[in-house]
């Protein structure tokens, strides 16, 4: 029920209707409860509404966690397995 | 950035930090994920069983919508469905298949010119509406916050465009408030709480101050790919280590401290809280919404003068009440794998996509 979908945002109109990219699928949503929303934005989408815009820059932090941790693991077993 | 959020290295890595923190707070810890979404993830991506082995128990909660609805609003839909000439009643799929003790929408024969309609919005119902001005349409509308500015908004187009023949019949329900009663209730040890990740995106991270605050419960909002949920619980053992409760944000490219505040303004404007009772937790105070006064006309309970029989009981031996309290696990339920199935469910948690008893039955303990 809470599952909420991200999508690209391909237009959207005077009256806060539009279109969305989902994984190359075309949606119409609703984008009344957003502001400042652009085509090239990405939102999540539920029930027909795009409920909340995603914020790029934690999305690349968030990002940048991940690929540090994925480092440091492959790091760590190098040095397990490296030679005494 | 999908790639890197379900990506199995991270994963063993951030397995292995849980599993040295586990081990260094010298006890299991006990953590409810609220939301079914979350639940759904965990199976799916077979984190459950290396996060018992790293010490972690995970307990479904009653993040499930469709679960949480009692009995007696389902019949009381049946009754206006079955009752009704030139009736719509449009809800989300899963809702038609709910069992009652008057069956489910699904099985419920039609008055003459009546259906059952599955629809994805509930601007999709408002459409039936606006398409045919001969029939009525109720909109049997489910859902915790991330649904309800949806349903808010639906509302208040349907008073703006002066649409008659339109109503919802509401099983919209809150988070915090449940939350509360659940802690209150104190029935079963939960040592941290992954709060839902789109819940949040609406109420923000305030909401949960009082759990931190109050009952001294660590929690993290998370995401909903493995990646996201294993850095959450990672968060919530640091709070147990440190010996700190605090609300951590991991989904911060989604929630924001403040939540939505166009959503929260347009519950705000159209809906206010009523006391109501859950499937298995019972009455909470403040935890179910109504229209306000100046939507009244929109109200299905309202408009066709609904009794809500709170008598009404789940079926014999379901044991979905406890599964959404985190009393028992889905296997402790006789009916389970038995009589109880996703094709012939005896309660709504192996109805619901989101519901615990479905997904330990269609992907296994993993």
């Amino acid at each position: 029920m809470c599952l909420g979908i991200p999508a690209k945002v391909i237009d959207i109109d005077d009256s806060r209707q539009g279109k969305v990219d989902y994984l190359g699928t075309k949606v119409r949503v609703s984008f009344a409860l957003l502001e400042d929303i652009r085509p090239g934005d990405w939102v999540i989408v539920h029930a027909g509404f795009a409920i909340t815009k995603l914020d790029q820059e934690e999305a690349r932090e968030t990002l940048s966690l991940l690929r540090e941790i994925a480092r440091e693991s492959r790091t760590s077993e190098d040095d397990e397995r490296a030679p005494g | 950035m999908m790639k890197e959020l379900r990506d199995k290295t991270v994963t063993e890595a951030l397995l292995k930090k849980i599993k040295d923190r586990a081990d260094s707070r010298g006890s299991p810890a006990r953590i409810m994920e609220v939301c079914g979404t979350h639940t759904m993830t965990i199976h799916r991506y077979g984190l459950k069983i290396p996060l018992e082995e790293a010490g972690i128990e995970m307990v479904s909660g009653p993040g499930c919508p469709v679960c949480i609805t009692p009995n007696e609003i389902h019949e009381a839909c049946l009754e206006l469905v079955t009752q009704r000439e030139n009736t719509i009643l449009a809800t989300f799929g899963d809702m038609t298949r709910v069992p009652t003790h008057k069956g489910s929408l699904q099985t419920a024969v039609p008055a003459p010119a009546s259906q059952v309609k599955i629809v994805y919005s509930p601007e999709e119902a408002l459409e039936l509406a606006l398409a045919d001005s001969t029939k009525e349409v109720i909109f049997f509308g489910v859902g915790f916050e991330t649904t309800i500015p949806s349903v808010a908004l639906t509302v208040k187009r349907a008073q703006k465009e002066r649409v008659a023949n339109f109503s919802v019949l509401s099983a919209l329900w809150l988070i915090p408030p449940a939350m509360r009663a659940l802690l209150e209730a104190g029935e079963t040890r939960i040592d941290g709480f992954l709060y839902p990740g789109h819940v949040s995106a609406i109420i923000g991270s305030r909401p949960y101050r009082f759990i931190a605050d109050d009952f001294g419960i660590p929690g993290a909002i998370a995401g909903f790919e493995p990646n996201d949920i294993l850095l959450g619980i990672a968060a919530i053992l640091d709070q147990l280590l440190i010996g700190r409760p605090d609300v951590y944000n991991e989904y911060r490219r989604v929630v924001q401290p403040e939540g939505n505040p166009l959503a929260l303004a347009a519950m705000r404007d159209v809906l206010e809280t009523k006391d109501a009772v859950w499937r298995g937790l019972g009455r909470i105070p403040k935890s179910g919404l109504k229209l306000k006064g100046r939507y009244t006309a929109y109200d299905a309970e309202h408009k066709y003068h609904l009794r809500i029989d709170e008598s009404s009981r789940d079926l014999p031996g379901c044991r979905c009440g406890e599964v959404l309290r985190g009393l028992v696990g889905p296997r402790q339920c006789s009916l389970y794998g038995k009589n109880c199935r996703p094709d012939s469910p005896c309660g709504p948690c192996m109805v619901s996509f989101e519901g615990a008893c479905y997904i330990h039955y269609k992907y296994g303990d993993r």
